[in-house]
């Protein structure tokens, strides 16, 4: 079972009843969102007083009939949204109508299934189930590109993490299903462990959000969450295959929901992914050594009372990537004939096999759920298991079978959550959080971090206000952070201990208010704080694709951001927008400074050395949509940021381009067997980045990539094939098989940006000779 | 349903198991760090027919874990004008004791490496020729022995340049070859 806040029956829109006065009432309940009317699908609504349990259609509607006169008590739930109850009385047929509201509307019945509920105010954008299934296939960073203000950080076209506003890695919490995910960010090219078919719904929270979800949450959140387990007895399933001509990729996955007619609390759900995908080709050539093979399964087991449950969660990640041959260079003067080269220095065919450099990681995630609702509110524990296993093979003189590297990182955090019932006119939740980590490589491994141990502790509690058109919200924090680490030192290499502690409060205050029917405005000051990472602390080691050393600093004290985020949405007439305006201080900083030359047997490297710094970051995140039609729509996103150090009163490295990018769909039913058919056309421009240091030449080279514009289209369409539907869609990426290449992606020296990519994506629901409940 | 099942409970197995053995406090082990394959020095061995036999060092005695600039020691390469020499080339590291002959991974794995020598200047005086270098297993260039002939007294420079898995066996310069540089030395030159 798995809701996260969110949501509050906001209020019955009208009731309109009629006549009838015995015990074959019957009524339509339709369901809809109350900022776009969507409906909504899938909602699961149980009535008490009928001890029955009904689901929305795809139009957001269900009937209840045969029923008698009287009051009934309904209990909305629906993934992203909050367990709401509301009490009708119901006296003829006719139709009821509900619209739900976010998470910017007051709770007050409120009970939360989820572990960590969702910063109300805080600004956020969100893929649902569709944006998903038409993006299938890609990885998690990729995926979330469409979210605006959202970019990735990239090792060629495989390997991607997600950028919020200018800041990736460490800065950037993942919540995997509620636990949030400790997996190996050390890199650039440690992209997160997550597969995307796992997910109902990802959502962004952009900007410090340290208070909900911990330390580290300097940039912003991303939060993957399954839908939640089948509560109507039954089975489904969902069967999806992707296919892709670039890399000639196959992607399957494949989930089944059951629950059974015996036991109603007990549901299960299993799912797996399989990726397989060879070298991929940017204009004119293959990318050796750019195969990608990925395997994810999971299990979910849920028994869900009204007001108490428990589900165990398992889901295991495993894949295997191949690193561009040409990336790996020795010294500074192979680096630079690399980058001279107008085509990739290594020549290659297609092959899906993978050689070294190549990285295999696993992740395993166990997750225990309980929760239960009392007097004082709903009560959630949640603990979590995760070992992530990652190992890097390097190209070596002798061929021996090992790899290089063979880093383990086990991790144990136990939440205690409390959504408490309203006090007063304050609603909220407090809660604590426990973790433990360790963190170690091999015996003969190279040296890459040191290992580790650590232990933390937190509480926090977190309340909102709500007037009539406005919502106030507060928050603050406190975490406590251990750190042991054993780091080899000197020409002998002695082991040395040293031992961290950090600890620090944070805070959040947010005002919402609904200026008029049509307009809804937040502001949201917050503030969040990380740690050193181990890396920044003792790295010192060289990456081979930058050819460079970079040392690290024991001495960094922590990263403290404020942050301030104003918020709009309007809607006139056709035209809906959504403005996002942000500001962000960052105390201590941390980032890489150049430093002298090292020279070594392989040569000259360029050193750079961890350093602290205050930092700006500011911008813009604008979309405006425009329904020219009930059928045409188009979508206008621009994303602008500025990134400067307040000391060297200079801008920052490695940030990314403004970009614009245009959308046209149109959707229409042609008929009862083709229905939602769609065609739709982007077209993305990406600005030069010119805000560059002004020492930039001498630290990197060559300067950021032209501006690029690139076009993708696709048509889909639900075919339905008896009672049987099936999704099919296909897309084409980078239509004009473009020559172009991305600042933010470290391949840039060495090769374009992939060619035109064809995609065919078939997506099948299958429901099982279910009983029909609902009708 | 089996499969479900069968994960399940391997997810309860699983918590409960770390659960219950990470109350002691196991110990983590400590890493036995090992540079792979570390190169500290580039030693020529040079000979010529009327029995002259030296060496000469180029030695860079600082891997990584080290701020500092490394200082290279190195030997100058003092030869005859217009003469004819046979050149082998070693790969050693020194930091070992005693030292570990890299060479003979090279010479196993030959059709992955391949040596270059650059003269500063290319002609005349205090220049250095190239010629007859050894081929690998494959019978491609891999120059690990070469014969070197000294041009007119006068000084200048050598760079010896050793890639690993070059695009390229039949370069003449390090940029053409492509692959990754394993070591490079730079040999002051003296004919007189």
């Amino acid at each position: 079972m798995y809701r996260r806040i969110i949501m509050l029956l906001l209020c019955m829109y009208s009731i309109s009843v009629y006549a009838q006065g015995d015990c074959k009432l019957s009524v339509d309940v339709l369901v809809s969102e109350k900022h776009n009317g969507q409906p909504v699908y899938p909602l699961t609504v149980h009535i008490d007083e009928l001890q029955r349990e009904f689901e929305t259609n795809e139009k957001g509607r269900f009937t209840i009939s045969d029923i008698c006169e009287g009051t009934y008590t309904l209990h909305f739930h629906a993934y992203s949204y909050e367990h709401a109850v509301e009490q009708v009385t119901i006296k003829k047929s006719g139709e009821l109508k509900f619209r739900i509201g976010h998470e910017e509307h007051i709770m007050k019945e409120v009970t939360v299934a989820t572990e960590r509920n969702q910063t109300l105010l805080q600004d956020k954008d969100a893929l649902n189930k569709q944006d998903i299934a038409a993006n299938s296939g890609k990885n998690l960073a990729d995926m979330l590109k469409n979210v605006n203000g959202v970019n990735a950080i990239s090792n060629g076209a495989t390997i991607a993490k997600p950028v919020i506003h200018g800041l990736h890695s460490n800065r950037i919490v993942l919540l995997n299903n509620g636990v949030r995910q400790e997996d190996q960010q050390w890199g650039g090219e440690h992209a997160p462990n997550i597969d995307p078919f796992l997910a109902g719904n990802i959502t962004v929270v952009k900007g410090a959000a340290s208070v909900k979800y911990g330390t580290d949450a300097i940039a912003g959140v991303v939060l993957v969450e399954p839908a939640p387990l089948r509560r109507m007895a039954g089975t489904d399933a969902e069967l999806n295959l992707a296919g892709f001509s670039n890399n000639r990729m196959g992607v399957a996955s494949a989930t089944v929901n059951h629950n059974f007619k015996q036991l109603p609390a007990l549901s299960l759900r299993a799912q797996g992914t399989f990726k397989k995908g060879g070298n991929y080709r940017v204009p004119g050539y293959w990318v050796a050594n750019t195969g990608v093979q990925e395997a994810d399964y999971s299990g979910a087991i849920g028994w869900n009372k009204l007001h108490y449950g428990a589900e165990v969660f398992y889901s295991h990640f495993e894949t295997d990537l191949g690193i561009y041959r040409g990336s790996h260079t020795g010294n500074q003067a192979d680096l630079e004939a690399a980058i001279r080269s107008d085509k990739p220095l290594v020549p290659a065919g297609f092959t899906y096999d993978i050689a070294r450099p190549r990285q295999h990681v696993l992740h395993d995630l166990a997750k225990v759920k309980l929760y239960r609702d009392s007097k004082v509110g709903m009560f959630h524990l949640v603990y979590g298991y995760q070992h992530n296993f990652r190992q890097e093979y390097d190209v070596l003189r002798k061929e021996v079978p090992e790899a290089q590297l063979n880093v383990t990182l086990n991790t144990q955090t136990l939440n205690l959550n409390l959504e408490h019932r309203s006090i007063g006119v304050l609603a909220g939740e407090v809660g604590v959080d426990g973790v433990q980590q360790e963190n170690f490589i091999q015996p003969g491994d190279r040296v890459f971090i040191p290992n580790y141990r650590s232990k933390g502790g937190a509480a926090y509690a977190i309340e909102r206000y709500k007037g009539d058109d406005w919502t106030l919200e507060g928050g603050l924090r406190y975490d406590y952070r251990w750190y042991e680490m054993f780091n080899p030192e000197g020409k002998s290499q002695q082991v040395v201990r040293y031992e961290f502690d950090y600890n620090s409060v944070s805070g959040t205050l947010g005002l919402n208010k609904q200026v008029r029917d049509n307009w809804n405005v937040s502001v949201t000051a917050s503030n969040a704080w990380r740690a050193p990472q181990p890396n920044e602390l003792f790295s010192s080691g060289f990456h081979h694709g930058a050819a460079r050393v970079e040392l690290g600093d024991k001495t960094l004290k922590p990263e403290r951001s404020y942050n301030l985020n104003v918020a709009s949405k309007y809607s006139w007439g056709k035209l809906s927008t959504d403005l996002s305006l942000y500001t962000q201080y960052i105390n201590n900083f941390i980032y890489l400074e150049p430093g002298a030359d090292l020279l070594t047997i392989r040569g000259y490297y360029k050193t750079f050395t961890y350093k602290q710094t205050n930092a700006h970051l500011s911008g813009a995140d604008i979309t405006g949509t425009y329904a020219w039609t009930g059928k045409w729509e188009s979508t206008l996103k621009g994303s602008f940021l500025f990134a400067r150090t307040t000391k060297a009163k200079d801008w920052l490295i490695l940030m990314p381009a403004d970009r614009l990018s245009l959308n046209t769909t149109y959707k229409t039913d042609i008929g009862k067997r083709l229905q939602e058919c769609s065609i739709s056309i982007d077209a993305k421009y990406v600005f030069n980045q010119y805000r560059i240091p002004r020492n930039f030449d001498s630290i990197d080279y060559p300067r950021p990539p032209q501006a690029y514009f690139l076009a993708d289209a696709s048509i889909g369409a639900k075919l339905n094939a008896g009672k049987q539907p099936v999704y099919l869609s296909l897309s084409i990426m980078n239509i004009f098989n473009q020559k172009y290449r991305e600042y933010l992606d470290a391949f840039r020296y060495f090769i374009d940006q992939p060619g035109t990519n064809l995609a065919l994506r078939i997506r099948v629901p299958i429901q099982f000779n279910n009983q029909q409940k609902d009708q | 349903m089996n499969n479900i099942q069968k994960l399940t409970t391997m997810a309860f197995a699983t918590t409960f198991l770390f659960a219950a053995c990470k109350k002691d406090d196991k110990k983590i082990e400590q890493p036995q760090p090992e540079e792979q394959e570390l190169i500290t020095t580039i030693k020529l061995v040079v000979k010529d027919n009327a029995g002259f036999n030296k060496s000469f060092s180029y030695k860079v005695d600082n891997g990584f874990n080290n701020n500092n600039p490394g200082t290279p020691v190195v030997d100058n390469l003092e030869l005859s004008p217009n003469k004819t020499y046979q050149v082998e080339v070693l790969v050693l590291n020194e930091a070992e004791n005693p030292a570990e002959d890299i060479t003979v991974e090279v010479k196993e794995e030959s059709h992955h490496h391949l040596f270059l020598y650059k003269s500063m200047p290319a002609t005349g005086a205090g220049s250095l020729k190239f010629s007859n270098g050894s081929k690998d297993d494959e019978g491609n260039n891999f120059n690990q022995a070469i014969e070197l002939t000294t041009g007119e007294a006068g000084t200048g420079s050598l760079t010896v340049t050793l890639k690993h898995e070059p695009a390229n066996k039949n370069a003449a310069t390090a940029d053409e070859a492509g692959g990754e540089t394993d070591a490079e030395a730079i040999f002051p030159v003296m004919l007189k």
